[in-house]
Order: structure tokens, then sequence, then C-alpha cells
């Protein structure tokens, strides 16, 4: 698979990707919150998509592009992104917020129309126990007008 | 942006652009959205065994026997620790407190019986699995709030199942309530709310020339130290905690014995470890809010005047005392919320069940409390026809009164007034009648207010008391350490916006360091609301000191060169702490009695406006929006002010409509986010956060605590909402749909018959 553009081996293909991208790459901004599907620290794109690493063996994603929080800085609505979260102080103790960063990325790359509502679902799989949502839905908002998707 | 100047000036009367005031991102920021923040759980080192625990799976029973040797053969393990390796096997002073690993009884499901560590953390699992626990079941306390009578059958601690007790009247409650006009009572149940901090407990610890360093959360580096070296007989300068970066906690850092396993399995096997809670384990032997039943009855005349406000509570602490003391006699002084009643009376009880651990959490015994109270005052404002936001206003104490219950005087800080009618002057409370009469179908449309108060710090009489110690180096670079720590509120952010304006100088010549039980002194607690108000006071001292000693050596000369004279001088380091000021007059408690009711001086406060809709077939529930107003003060950070508000309004939404660990004969049937719910961004409105104006004398720039008193209208405004829409007022907490639907159908069949 390719992790953030590169070429990675080497791994066991019966492990979780989040584990693959945690312990045997050393990227650890991908969290683990629950291990089970439920919170989406540890989303990740797979292709683009946003899945749970937890609930993806290393070997599903082989051939594969895969995309971290560490690897969303290169896309516009990635860097935007980063900016507004900082801006708003849309984020408390932080540890929620890769899988933010990630699901919200996916959204604003592949939407026409980004509205409150759809910020919303776009990261209602994303649990933050610290900000009520308020300012991560109006930081993914700016960010959105920013990149011109916002209707 | 300000950029680093060497020759900056030493003293400028005060800053050009003030920093106090000013919406500042978290010192963090940056690190967070690129993931490259490395949280304690983050931590890796060379040679580090990783660790996993085993765990009880009877809610109550003797150990006959724990064989750990299949575990100790298994290849890859390490080290398998039981009770007896443990030096001192205690969680504290009092035995109530529990040991650190069950070596004769278990008292919950999830209790901690064995550490093992290994060379991976899957054979740590593996290896735990195997030790083989031989139990001789005991009979089950399910507690005091679902099976009251049963509380004394079986006897959890040798002085019985009851923890603490508190009680207090003033005036005379009997007679006011035998002659009021109304009496408004709520029977309330409030269920066990679990924190969820995102990260779950867990960090890494390093034995090293005697001395052990442990990276792990903590609210309370200061008494985890001492945890640490009482359970491990060391010195507890021999201890050191390094309490964040960390994931969040509310309350269940504050006694987490996560630190302890760490220390101990460091100290065993003389190599870095490493341990993680799963989820599934942090959501059934972690901590939770106290579930509580409680009956408040008010007494109400013709005119609105409270004639008396009577509560009796009970709350279930679980199968230790951490923080349930102290909780209760929370509830007992905020009982009477923020009202002036001559006739009031508290009587509350803690007892030990079998169920979940209960400690602290965000609210610490006030929503529990406040609920039943607030949804009454609006049930009585319905009955005498008047807008429940005027009822309130009419007894309402005002800065200076006295307290009802006890009779001390509230601080002149005190902002009840204006904080409800920043609330009630919102569109969402002004115009309620037109929203309910949107009404669709089987949605029906309704609003609620409440409001509450919750006192800052620990109490008179606790000795409460915050540090900072300064350096300043020759360079002109100041390091300040001070505490309390912080937990994800980036409180260091704001510590160093009130130095730089205490100091004049530009906060990037400043930085803050919280969190390290070696290099700040202690400052007790992060909760209680204190941290911005006790640890920013103590940094505003620290940075008036090196003030006068940068006046003393003349205004306008570089602060370089001032810097390296205070340094040849032996001048550069300051030291000062802010003890938080006790009760001017006890009233009504007796002097020697203080520390026992611990009775606040400074109380922040919240009223909140919560707009929604109920589904009369389904009883399903649609926020529509929240209005929080928060008297802080003076916010130093106003934005992260509002966050703070904004996520303890999304906790207050979680207790009242969706969070409950439950138990079945003290075996838990809630085992991790699958079946316990917590808000998500669409179960979420939006919410508005309003910093009502206010000063508060004693604080730094007059800034005063907020976190957790933001957690508690929430509750009782959405309970009041429903009762407007439907004419139900649900008095069981969480409000699900099923039990909400069962409330609805019940009142149907009352009026169809
Ligand atoms: S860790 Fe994968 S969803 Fe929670
Ligand atoms: S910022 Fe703490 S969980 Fe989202």
């Amino acid at each position: 698979m390719n992790v953030n553009g590169t070429a990675v081996t080497g791994y066991d293909a019966g492990a979780r990707l989040l584990d693959v991208i945690r312990e045997h790459l050393g990227l650890r901004g991908t969290k683990e919150g629950c291990g089970v599907g439920e919170c989406g620290s540890c989303t990740v794109l797979l292709d683009g998509e946003p899945v749970c690493s937890c609930l993806v063996l290393a070997g599903q994603a082989e051939g594969r592009e895969v995309t971290t929080v560490e690897g969303l800085a290169s896309c516009p609505a990635g860097a935007r992104l980063r900016e507004q979260l900082v801006d708003h102080q849309a984020l408390q103790c932080g540890y929620c917020i890769p899988g933010v960063m990630v699901s919200a990325t996916a959204h604003l790359s592949r939407t026409e129309e980004v509205t409150e509502e759809s910020v919303r679902t776009a990261i209602s799989g994303n649990l933050c126990r610290c900000t009520g949502y308020t300012k991560l839905v109006s930081a993914v908002l700016t960010a959105a007008s920013d990149t011109g998707a916002h209707s | 942006m300000t950029t680093p100047d060497t020759t900056h000036a030493a003293r400028t009367s005060t800053p050009a652009v003030p920093m106090v005031g000013r919406s500042v991102p978290a010192d963090d920021a940056g690190a967070i959205v690129s993931g490259a923040l490395s949280y304690v759980t983050d931590r890796r080192a060379s040679g580090m065994v990783w660790a996993a625990v085993h765990r009880s799976v009877h809610p109550h029973a003797h150990l006959r026997s724990v064989d750990t040797s299949r575990a100790v053969a298994e290849s890859g393990v390490i080290a398998v620790l039981t009770g007896v390796d443990v030096p001192n096997n205690h969680l504290g002073s009092d035995p109530a407190n529990g040991p650190v690993l069950a070596d004769q009884v278990v008292r919950q499901v999830g209790e901690a019986i064995a550490l093992v560590a290994a060379v991976d953390e899957a054979t740590a699992r593996r290896a735990a699995a195997l030790i083989q626990v031989e139990y001789e079941p005991l009979p089950v306390v399910s507690g005091p709030v679902t099976a009251p009578d049963e509380v004394a059958s079986v006897s959890l601690h040798p002085g019985g199942n009851v923890a603490g007790t508190i009680g207090f009247r003033s005036g005379d409650v009997d007679a006011a309530l035998g002659t009021a006009e109304l009496v408004v009572e709520m029977d309330t149940v409030t269920s066990a709310q679990e924190h969820v901090a995102i990260e779950t407990p867990g960090g890494m610890a390093e034995w090293d020339l005697g001395k052990v360093t442990i990276w792990c959360g903590s609210q309370n580096p200061g008494l985890h130290r001492r945890l640490v070296a009482h359970a491990l007989g060391l010195d507890a300068d021999d201890v050191r905690l390094i309490s964040n970066p960390v994931g969040g906690a509310f309350g269940s850092r504050n006694d987490d014995p996560v630190p302890v396993y760490l220390a101990l399995l460091a100290w065993h096997t003389r190599r870095p470890v490493h341990l993680h809670l799963s989820r599934e384990e942090t959501t059934v032997a972690g901590p939770k809010r106290h579930p509580y039943r409680t009956r408040v009855r008010i007494a109400v005349d013709g005119a609105g005047m409270l004639s008396a406000i009577d509560s009796r509570a009970i709350a279930d602490t679980g199968p230790y005392v951490t923080s349930g003391r102290y909780v209760l006699k929370t509830s007992a002084e905020m009982s009477v919320g923020p009202y002036a009643t001559p006739n009031a009376r508290f009587d509350g009880t803690v007892a030990y069940s079998n169920n979940a651990n209960a400690g602290a959490f965000r609210g610490f015994g006030v929503p529990q409390v406040a609920f039943g109270l607030e949804l009454a005052m609006s049930r009585a404002a319905e009955r005498l026809r008047l807008d429940p936001a005027e009822l309130r206003r009419r007894n309402l104490l005002r800065a200076g009164g006295r307290h009802s219950l006890y009779g001390h005087p509230v601080g002149h800080g005190f902002r009840a007034v204006e904080t409800l009618d920043a609330a009630a002057e919102h569109p969402f409370w002004r115009e309620r009648e037109a929203w309910a009469a949107g009404s669709v179908g089987p949605w029906r449309r309704g609003t609620g207010i409440a409001l509450a108060i919750k006192g800052v710090g620990m109490g008179s009489g606790r000795g409460d008391i915050a540090r900072a110690r300064l350096i300043v180096a020759t360079d002109g670079q100041i390091n300040i350490w001070a505490g309390p720590n912080h937990t994800g509120q980036a409180i260091e952010t704001s510590y160093r916006q009130v130095a730089a304006d205490v100091l004049g100088l530009p906060a990037d010549r400043i930085r803050v360091h919280v969190g390290d039980t070696e290099l700040v002194p202690e400052s007790g607690a992060t909760a209680a609301s204190r941290s911005m108000y006790a640890g920013g006071a103590a940094v505003e001292r620290v940075c008036a000191q090196l003030r006068a000693a940068l006046d003393e050596a003349g205004a306008g000369r570089p602060l370089q060169e001032v810097a390296a004279e205070l340094v040849a001088a032996g001048r550069a380091e300051y030291e000062a702490e802010f003890p938080l000021p006790d009760v001017a007059d006890p009233g009504r408690i007796p002097p020697e009695a203080l520390a026992e009711y611990a009775p606040h001086a400074v109380y922040g406060c919240s009223a909140q406006v919560v707009r929604l809709e109920v589904n009369r077939l389904t009883g399903e529930v649609r926020l529509h929006g929240v209005v929080c107003a928060v008297d802080a003060g003076v916010a130093i950070n106003p934005g992260a002010t509002i966050g703070q508000a904004e996520g303890g309004v999304a906790q207050g939404i979680g207790f009242a409509l969706f969070e409950e660990y439950r138990v079945h004969e003290g075996r838990p049937v809630t085992t991790g986010l699958e079946n316990y719910l917590v808000p998500t961004a669409v179960d979420t409105p939006p919410i508005e956060t309003i910093l009502v104006p206010g000063y508060e004398g004693t604080g730094p720039f007059g800034a005063k605590g907020m976190s957790e008193v933001v957690v508690v209208p929430t509750a009782p405004a959405i309970a009041a909402a429903i009762g407007a829409a439907t004419g139900v007022w649900p008095q069981h907490l969480p409000v699900t749909p099923e039990r909400l639907w069962t409330a609805l159908r019940a009142a149907d069949g009352v009026v169809a018959a």
C-alpha cells in the first residue's frame, strides 16, 4: 500500500490497519478511541474514502492509497481546514481532531454544496467529547467557503 | 503577530494590546491539527514492554485463589503481578478507597486483580486472559437508588454501607410546607454518566536510578504522586508524574488508578512499560457520575415567593469511596440553587453498592440536585401562570446576600440576576409562544429555561492553594511553572495571557509549563472550576514580583540588560501562592465545622434556554438550539471560554437525553460506545453562548471558573421544554424515547379516562 504517497512494505497483512499506521510506521496522529468502529478517532482515507482503520485489516489496504492526518496538508481542503480549526479555537484536547480532519477533508473535497447539515452528517461518526461541535462545524463551513464549496 | 524582540523595553506601563480578553488559540493547536502532538499514550521507548489488566467478572465475591501459572509460562511474558506484589496494597489511606489489586474480595465487575507485562500488547492481553481466578460469589448490593431497602442487608465495608451523610436546615421547613399556597414536588432519578474522554486511560512509566517517571493523564498530579509513593513504599520525591498532553478528563482522571499500575509495573520489570486501557474496560471499570435519587419540594406563595426548599438525596458511590462524600457536600450547598428563601433543608446519604464506582464528574453533585429543583421552579411557574424566568427573578439571591441554607454571604462577583436576564432576553425565550404555535402534527414544540450556580474551588476551610514559580533567564526569556494542570482546556495559554499583561511584555517572551510534579509547585486539582481562577491568580502574583523587580531596575531599559542583572544578583527566581479565600463569615455553620460543609465565597452561574420538538407518538426529542448564558467574571480567553461552555452543554444534553451506564444486579449491561450513547454532531444542535459581563474581585483580572456550571442547567431546561410541549414533566434521566413514550401514554390514559 501507499501511505501518504509513500510505498510501505514489511507489515503483517493480518494486523489492523490502525496498528500498521501507528506501530509499524510510527504515524501516531491517527488515534484509537474504541477499537470497534464507534468513535471515529482512527479515521483515515482509503482511496479517498473515510474508513475506521481499526476495522480494516492491513491486507485489505493492499495496493491502495491510504491518507492519514499527517498527509492532509498536501491537499488544499486539508490545509484550509487546519487553519480554520486553529483560528476558530474549534479544538480542545484534540484527541478527536485527526479523525475530524480526515472526515471533513473528504467531505470538502467531494461536495459541491457544503451546508451546516452536510457537515454535521459528515462528522457524525467522529465523537468529540470536549467541544459540543458548534465551533468544529463553523470552522469546516469557513474552510468550505474559502475553497468555494460552501453554498 | 509578535516577533521575538530581545531589545524590548523592560517596562511598559500597559501593553499596547492587552492579552487578557483576546481569543488566543491554544499553544498546541498547530501540532494537534497536523497530527504531530504526542499524547501520553503515544509515547514509546526502546526496550518497552506492554501491559494488560486481568479484571473481576463478579460484582461481589471472595477470591479463593488467583492462579497465574499459565500466564507466567506464556512465552513473551515478563511479569505477572497480583496484590501480594504491591508493597502497600491500598489506593489511599482509607481502606474504603479500595486496594490497588484486589486480593481478598472483589466488589465490582471490572475490578483489577492482576497486571501482566509482555513483549507486545497481544501477548500481554492473551496472558491476562490465562489467569485463573476461583471466586466464591457473595450477595450483590444493587445500590441505594434502585434498591434502597437492600442497602443494609449485606455490608460491603466493616462500618456498613453508608459512606457518608450530610444534613443541614435553616428556618422551619415543615411549617412553611404546611402553610404554603403551593407545594411542588419532584422525585427525580439521574443515571450513572460515563466521562468518555476520547483518549482512554493509559501512558508509560520508566524506572531509572531509584526513581519512577510516569507519563499519564492526571487532574491532580500531586495527589497521584502521593498515591504511587504510598502504594510502592517510595518517597514522593522519587515519583515524577508528567500528566499531559492528554485527551480529555472531565473528572475521570481525578483518582484514576492507572498511574499506580504503570509505576508498579516499571518498578517490578525495571523496563519502560506501556499500558492503554480499552474502551470496554474503561466503560466497565472507570468512574461514573454518581447516580442519585432526589426528592425536592418547594413551597411558594401566591405572589411567587419561595418560602421553602426541601431536598432529600441518596447517591450511589459504588464499591469504594473516592470523592463521594465531597460530591454529596457539594449537592447540599447547591441544593438551594441561586435562590433566597428563609427555610431550607437538605438531607443526603451516599452509600456503597456493587455497581460502578462513582467519582468526580464535571458538576460534582450539582446536576443531580439542580435537576429536580429547577424542574420544580418551572412547574410552579406554570401552576401560578407566571413567566418561569420571572418566578426565578423574584427569588434570586443578590451579590453580597446570604446563602439560604448555610447563611454565609456570597461574594460581590455573584451575577445570577444578570445571567438569567441575558438568557431570558434571547429571542428563543421571548418568542417561545410563536415557536409553540408552529407545532405540526405529532411534533409538539416547547421551550425551557433553567438556571444554576456552582462554587469555585474546594470550599472554605479546605486549605485550597494554587502556586506558581517563575525564572527569568539572562536573555530575558521568562519561564513559568504553574498549576493546576490541563487535560485539554489549554489552560497554559490563558496563564500566559495573564502573565503578559502583568509584566507588560509580549506573550512570546513567556513560556508556561503545567503538569509535571518535578517542576510545577503543588497546586491541587484541575477540578472544582478552580484552574483559571486559582492558577491564574498564582501566575498573576508571581509575575507581579518580577514586575516589581523590573520596575525597580528602571523604566525603559532593555529587558535583556535588566534580566542579566537580576540573574547576576541572584534575583531571577520567584515563587507565589494563591490561597483561595474562605467565606467572610460562616453564617449558620459552626466555625469549627467550616471544612465539613466547605461553603464557597465565589460562584459561577449559567442560565440556559432550550428550544425543541417532541414527537407525541414516539417520544422522540429533536433539539433545535441551546442558548447558554454564563458568568465567568472577565473571560481571559473568550474563545476558549465559549468552547468550554459549548462542550459543557453537549455533556448536559447527553446527561438529559442519552447517557446511562446500566447495570443489572451488579453486572454491566452497558459495555462500550455501541450501547452507551454520547451526543454526535447530528444529535447536538447549534449552541449559542453569551458571556455575561462580570467581575470577580478576587480572581485574576476579574476572572472566575465556569466550566462545570455550564453542564447543570441543560437537563432541567430540556425537561421543562418537554413539559411545556407535552404537559408531561420527565423526572427520570436520561429521557430516552422509551421513557418519554411510556410517560406520554400514561398521561394520555389519564386524559382518556
Ligand atoms: S478507534 Fe476506530 S472507531 Fe474508535
Ligand atoms: S477536542 Fe477533545 S475529544 Fe474533541
